[in-house]
C-alpha cells in the first residue's frame, strides 16, 4: 500500500514536469510566430542544433554536464529545506581550485585527476559549509548569506587570476589550460569529433547516482530529509537539525564545485574574471523542473542542454535573432520554474477522478 | 497511467509535427556567398568593433544581395566563439568574420577544422593558445589598423582646435591596439606643439589604463578625477569604459563645464549628443571596420580573397582617420589635419608605433 502511494507521487511530478516544458514549448512558439517566423522550423532548428551529429550531441551533453551537477547542488539543498542560491560562488571557487592544480601539479594521469577532482570539491564545499554554518550557528538565511558568497567568489577571482593564473597577454583571463592537465579526454573528443565533451560527464553521472543513494538509503540522508519536511518536528525526533544543515550545504557546496570543475577545466579550460556562471542560475530551474530527483534532475538537465546548445543553431538557420532565442528559452524556464501551478492542476484532476471512482481510491 | 500515455501521445504527435514541418526551409541556396558574423564581448549595437563590421557586412549585402547573419555567444571563451562558427558553417554560411583579437586562438583550431570557410579576423591573427605557434591558412585572413596613425590624427585635430589646453588619455585593457591609439596620440599632440604653436598639455598622472574594456563605472570615475585635476580633454580608448568616460562628460558639459571626449573606433560623435542637440565628442580616432570587412567580402565575390596573409591598413590604404563630418571642429582645422593625412600617406609624416619617450 505504501509503495503504490509512493509511485502516485512520481508519476505525478513526472506529469507536472512533461506538461511544464509543454506548455513552455507552446510559450516559445507564441512568442516565435510574435515574431513573425515559423514555430515549427524554430523548434526543429533547436533540437537539431542540439542533436544533429555527433559532435552536436557530445557538445549537448558537456554543456548538460555542468547544469547536471549544479541541478543536483540545488535539488540537494532543497531536500533540507534550504534554498542554495550560491552554486555560482561555489562554482567559481571549486574552478579556482583546479585550475590552480591544473595549473601547478604535475602528476601521474589517474593521480592527477584524483587531486583535481579533490580539489574542486574541497573548494565548492568550503564556499558551501560557510552559509551553512552561519544558518546553524547565527540563523542568518542561507538566501542572503549565500548571495554574499556570490559576490565575495566574484572579486576573489577578480584578484586572483590576473595575479597568480595570468596567460601570455590577457589579463582578464587565465591561460589555457593543455588538454593533458585538464578534465578532457582525447580518446573521447575523438569519439564525439571534437566535441567538448569531458570526464565532467561521467563525474555527474556518478554524482547522480551517489546522491540518490545518499537520499534513499542512508541515515544521513532519512535525517536530511526529516528536517527539510519539517525542522522542528525533526528536532524533537532527536535528529540534530544545526548538524544537517551545515553538512546538506557542504554537499550542496561540493557539487557546485564540480559543476566549476566541468566547466572551467573541461568545458572552456580557462576562466575569466568578471563573469558570474549563469549556470549557477540555470540549475535552479533544472532542479525544479527535476522535482528535486537526481534522476529528475538527470533528465532535466540533458533537457536544458539541448536547448541552450541547440539555440545558436536555430538562430543561424531561421530568422530569429539571437536575442530572442534567450528570451525564448527564459519563457521555458519560467514556465518550468511555476511547475507547482502544474502540481495543483493534476492534483486537481486526480481528486476528482477519485471522487468519481470512490472504490479505486479505497483501494488506494 | 492512462493520462501518462495520453500525454505521451500528444507528445509524439506534437514532437513529429515540429520534424517534419521543418524541412522545407533546410534546402538553401549554396552556390552563392553567405557571410556570417560572430559578435564579440558586448552587443551588436556596441558603437564600436561589433557594430562597425556589421555595418560593413550589411552594405555588402545591399549592394550584392548577399545573405548575411550574426550570431552572438553565450560567452567569450573559445569553446563559446567555436560553437557558434560551427553553428554558422553547418548552416551554410561560407564566409566567417570574427571582430576582435579574443578570436585569435578560437580561428588557430577553425581554420583547420574547417578548410572551405574563409574567414576574417580584425585586429588579430591565428594562434595557438599558448603563443607559441602563429600560423595562417590559405583561408583566413588577418587584419591590422595603424591605430598610431588614427590617434595621432585625432590628437592634431584636438590639439589645433583648442591651442592651449590639458589632455588626458583613458585606455581600457593594455594591449597593443590600446597602446598605439594611446603613443599616436600623444606624437599627435607633440607635432601641434611644435610646428603649429599648440601649448598643450599632457602629464603621466592623466594618462592610464583601466583595465577592462566593459568597467562603465569606473571609466565616469577616472574621468571625474582627471576633469576636476583640470583636463579638457579626454581621449577615452577603451569600449565600455569609454562610455563611463562620456557620461561623466556629458554630466559636466550638462553643467556648464567646457569639457571633451574624444572617440575611439568608429564615429562617437551620436553616443555624446545632449538633450540641447550639442555633442561633447570632439572628434573620433577612428578605424574603418565597415571598410575592412565590405573589401574582405568584395575581394571575396571577385576572386581575390588575399587568403594566408596579415593586412595592415594605415593611411596608405585608408583603413585610419578622424570622421568625415567633424561638427566640433573648425574648419581650418579640419583642412590642417587633412594635410597631415596627406603627408602620412606621401610618408613626410612617420608616426611610430612605440612607446620611446612618450608616457608609456
Amino acid at each position: 500500500m505504501k509503495k503504490k502511494s509512493r509511485r502516485a507521487t512520481s508519476s505525478n511530478a513526472f506529469l507536472v514536469a512533461v506538461s511544464a516544458v509543454f506548455l513552455g514549448l507552446i510559450g516559445g512558439a507564441v512568442l516565435m510566430a510574435l515574431i513573425g517566423s515559423n514555430p515549427f522550423t524554430g523548434f526543429y532548428y533547436l533540437f537539431r542544433g542540439g542533436l544533429m551529429n555527433i559532435e552536436r550531441v557530445g557538445n549537448t551533453l558537456a554543456t548538460a554536464t555542468t547544469l547536471m551537477l549544479v541541478g543536483l547542488s540545488v535539488a540537494f539543498a532543497f531536500k533540507t529545506g534550504l534554498f542554495n542560491i550560491g552554486a555560482s560562488g561555489q562554482m567559481l571557487i571549486g574552478g579556482l581550485c583546479a585550475t590552480l592544480v591544473a595549473h601547478k601539479v604535475f602528476l601521474p594521469r589517474p593521480l592527477f585527476l584524483v587531486v583535481l577532482i579533490a580539489s574542486a570539491l574541497i573548494g565548492g564545499a568550503l564556499w558551501g559549509v560557510i552559509p551553512g554554518f552561519l544558518k546553524a550557528r547565527f540563523n542568518v538565511h542561507e538566501v542572503v548569506a549565500t548571495i554574499m558568497m556570490n559576490w565575495i567568489a566574484y572579486w576573489s577571482i577578480y584578484y586572483f587570476v590576473p595575479a597568480y593564473l595570468k596567460g601570455p597577454s590577457l589579463e582578464t583571463e587565465s591561460a589555457s589550460i593543455a588538454v593533458s592537465q585538464s578534465l578532457r579526454a582525447p580518446w573521447l573528443t575523438k569519439l564525439f569529433n571534437g566535441s567538448y565533451i569531458n570526464y565532467g560527464f561521467f563525474i555527474a553521472i556518478a554524482a547522480v547516482i551517489i546522491i540518490r543513494f545518499i537520499l534513499d538509503k542512508t541515515t544521513l540522508g532519512f535525517g536530511l530529509k526529516a528536517v527539510g519536511s519539517n525542522r522542528f518536528c525533526a528536532e524533537y525526533a532527536g535528529i540534530k537539525v544545526n548538524r544537517n544543515v551545515i553538512i546538506s550545504m557542504m554537499i550542496a557546496g561540493s557539487l557546485a564545485g564540480l559543476a566549476g570543475l566541468s566547466f572551467y577545466t573541461g568545458y572552456s579550460r580557462n576562466m575569466q574574471i568578471g563573469v558570474l556562471p549563469a549556470q549557477g542560475f540555470d540549475g535552479i530551474a533544472v532542479a525544479l523542473l527535476g522535482a528535486s530527483n537526481p534522476l529528475g534532475v538527470l533528465f532535466s538537465s540533458l533537457f536544458f542542454g539541448v536547448l541552450q546548445s541547440g539555440k545558436g543553431f536555430m538562430n543561424a538557420m531561421t530568422s530569429v535573432p539571437p536575442e530572442i532565442a534567450d528570451s525564448i528559452i527564459a519563457v521555458i524556464i519560467y514556465f518550468t520554474a511555476t511547475s507547482v501551478l502544474f502540481q495543483r492542476f493534476w492534483d486537481r484532476i486526480t481528486r476528482y477522478r477519485r471522487s468519481r471512482h470512490p472504490e479505486q481510491s479505497e483501494e488506494e | 497511467m492512462k493520462k501518462l500515455i495520453v500525454a505521451l501521445c500528444i507528445l509524439a504527435v506534437l514532437t513529429s509535427a515540429v520534424f517534419a514541418g521543418g524541412t522545407a526551409e533546410g534546402a538553401a541556396k549554396k552556390s552563392n556567398l553567405r557571410v556570417g558574423m560572430v559578435t564579440d564581448a558586448g552587443t551588436i549595437d556596441d558603437k564600436s568593433f561589433n557594430q562597425g563590421t556589421w555595418e560593413g557586412i550589411l552594405r555588402a549585402s545591399k549592394d550584392f544581395a548577399l545573405d548575411v547573419k550574426y550570431l552572438k555567444p553565450a560567452g567569450t571563451t573559445e569553446a563559446d566563439y567555436l560553437k557558434e562558427i560551427g553553428n554558422l558553417v553547418d548552416a551554410g554560411y561560407n564566409m566567417v568574420i570574427c571582430p576582435g583579437f579574443k578570436f585569435e586562438t578560437a580561428l588557430f583550431e577553425a581554420q583547420d577544422k574547417y578548410p572551405n570557410v574563409k574567414f576574417v579576423i580584425l585586429d588579430g591573427e591565428p594562434h595557438s593558445a599558448d603563443y607559441s605557434v602563429f600560423r595562417i591558412e590559405k583561408n583566413v585572413v588577418g587584419v591590422y589598423w595603424a591605430e598610431h596613425e588614427s590617434g595621432f590624427l585625432a590628437g592634431l585635430a584636438a590639439a589645433l582646435q583648442f591651442k592651449n589646453g590639458n589632455f588626458g588619455f583613458i585606455g581600457g585593457m593594455e594591449i597593443p591596439a590600446v597602446q598605439k591609439f594611446n603613443w599616436g596620440f600623444q606624437q599627435g599632440v607633440k607635432y601641434a606643439n611644435a610646428n603649429h604653436g599648440a601649448n598643450v598639455v599632457m602629464k603621466q598622472e592623466n594618462n592610464l589604463y583601466q583595465g577592462t574594456f566593459d568597467d562603465i563605472g569606473a571609466g565616469q570615475q577616472i574621468a571625474a578625477s582627471m576633469y576636476d585635476r583640470g583636463v579638457d580633454v579626454i581621449f577615452a580608448a577603451a569600449g565600455g569604459v569609454g562610455v563611463g568616460v562620456i557620461n561623466e562628460a556629458k554630466n559636466r558639459a550638462a553643467a556648464g563645464k567646457k569639457v571633451w571626449v574624444i572617440g575611439v573606433d568608429v564615429d562617437q560623435y551620436s553616443e555624446g549628443v545632449m538633450p540641447n542637440g550639442k555633442s561633447i565628442i570632439l572628434t573620433s580616432a577612428m578605424k574603418y571596420l565597415d571598410r575592412a570587412s565590405y573589401d574582405m567580402i568584395e575581394n571575396e565575390l571577385n576572386g581575390r580573397f588575399p587568403g594566408g596573409t596579415v593586412l595592415h591598413l594605415d593611411a596608405t590604404n585608408d583603413g585610419v582617420g578622424i570622421p568625415v563630418e567633424n561638427p566640433n571642429l573648425d574648419k581650418s582645422v579640419t583642412d590642417e589635419v587633412a594635410r597631415a593625412y596627406a603627408m602620412l600617406k606621401s610618408g613626410a609624416i612617420k608616426v611610430a608605433d612605440t612607446g620611446d619617450g612618450l608616457f608609456k
